[in-house]
């Protein structure tokens, strides 16, 4: 080996054992910085991927009536958001309705962003947003479609922020289920083969016998998600040797994705 | 050195690239990955410590943009694909003199079969992590696929890197060009 390689292969070990060093935070850090460096790229890769998608399709618009749709289509989809939102907290009113701490609540704030880029890794379900920390986005903020839960924040840069999916194993959600006093913990399947990815209701009773139809909203424990969003439908219900597990199909479509909205409050 | 220029420029712009193409659903949602081939095929054309750099440069990129942060805890540290990348290009780069000869359909399997192993460590990483193992006919398909694919479409992209070479004067050309 040469003198030459022996150096670079010296250089190469510090810069290895720089960045193995590297912890939770510093990562995150440095991911956001990446991100914001490449977000240029990502949202023009993803204009360009729009009008591939648009012309394939044959859907030709002029360019003004194709902006006024697009307004109109967030403007609508914000007020649908809203409207389930209305109807998640009416759902837990009515849930709590016999309860003492019954406390009056109020609708989200919901930052509309739009999907620049899907999953690019075999591992994990992400996709990034064209949101970040100038919009007050932070890691862990709740991502809600007016159909359901999304996911959550995870790597947040200036104009960029990445969304772990509901579907991920890592995303883990506290999870009740309409008409029953069962509460488990939603999370994404660890290899999904199929085109729509399922999530599994783990740590239920085996006595739960959950009905297909049934369906489960986040409970607000965690701290992460706020009660009542509507994570998805119960397909199968099976018991296992120390907890009952349900198989549900997410409210979302998250394969369809492209308008979502950010949780950063409530109003 | 142009040509080293040109390969990281093409690292960056095919890893940006993965995230507009979809999953192949007809092979259990197998992804396609075009960044190793071009690392691998540098590890035959480019010298050990150039070498060196564009797998650093690869997997950093690879890092920063796929790797989740969770919490506090990070399923595969930062610079766990820099350390494979660098691995399995110093095995392509052994091979070396073979590729120097023009033969080329050993590094194309070569090539699939690295692919398929930089995700197979990384869901053996994920695994230990997440505590449980599970291997089923999807987490093949999505292990195996990858590398799969990178194999057919090594032939093609190994051709145009190689007429790049030449553009640029790059003086470690093979002997014969075994696909003209």
């Amino acid at each position: 080996m040469s003198r030459t390689s022996i150096i670079a292969l010296l250089v190469f070990g510090a810069i290895l054992g720089y960045f193995l060093s590297f912890g939770s935070e510093t990562t995150r850090k440095f991911q956001a910085s990446v991100y914001q460096l490449l977000a240029p790229f990502f949202t023009t890769g993803s204009g360009l991927q729009k009008q591939i998608t648009s012309v394939r399709t044959g859907l030709k618009s002029l360019e003004e009536l194709e902006r006024e749709n697009a307004s109109l289509r967030t403007d609508n989809r914000q007020l649908r958001a809203t409207n389930q939102a209305l109807r998640d907290v009416e759902h837990e009113v009515n849930r709590l309705r016999h309860a003492l701490n019954y406390r009056e609540r109020s609708v989200f704030k919901l930052i509309p962003a739009e999907i620049v880029t899907r999953d690019s890794s075999t591992w994990w379900h992400t996709v990034t947003i064209n949101r970040g920390k100038e919009d007050h986005i932070e890691p862990d903020m709740p991502v809600v479609t007016d159909e359901g839960l999304v996911g959550k924040t995870t790597t947040v840069s200036n104009t960029i922020s990445v969304v772990l999916l509901a579907t991920d194993e890592n995303c883990k959600i506290a999870a009740s289920v309409e008409g029953t006093r069962e509460q488990g913990i939603v999370a994404g399947e660890r290899v999904a083969g199929g085109i729509a990815p399922m999530l599994d209701l783990n740590f239920l009773s085996k006595q739960a016998n959950l009905q297909p139809g049934q369906k489960a909203f986040t409970s607000g424990v965690g701290g992460v998600f706020p009660a009542g969003l509507f994570i998805g439908t119960v397909k199968s219900f099976r018991t296992r040797e120390l907890d009952g597990q349900a198989k549900l199909a997410p409210a979302v479509d998250l394969s369809q994705l492209e308008d979502v909205f950010v949780v950063t409050g409530r109003k | 050195m142009i040509f080293f220029f040109i390969l990281l420029a093409l690292v960056l712009v095919t890893q940006i690239a993965e995230f507009f193409i979809p999953p192949l659903d007809w092979m259990y949602n197998a992804h396609i990955y075009i960044v190793p081939v071009i690392v691998f095929y540098g590890a035959m054309a480019l010298p050990f410590p150039l070498m060196l750099g564009l797998a650093l440069f690869a997997g950093v990129l690879l890092d920063a943009l796929t790797v989740q942060v969770i919490g506090a805890k990070v399923e595969i540290s930062l610079g766990w694909s820099i350390l494979l990348y660098a691995v399995l290009a110093g095995i392509m780069h052994g091979m070396r003199p073979l590729f120097i000869r023009g033969r080329w359909e050993v590094h194309c399997l070569l090539t699939g079969l690295c692919t398929s192993a930089i995700i197979l460590a990384q869901y053996l990483m994920i695994t230990f992590r997440r505590g449980s193992v599970l291997f089923s006919r999807e987490v093949w398909w999505q292990i195996g696929g990858p590398g799969l694919m990178a194999m057919l479409m090594a032939p093609v992209i190994f051709w145009v890197l190689q007429w790049l070479a030449r553009a640029t004067r790059y003086p470690y050309l093979p002997e014969r060009i075994s696909f003209e």
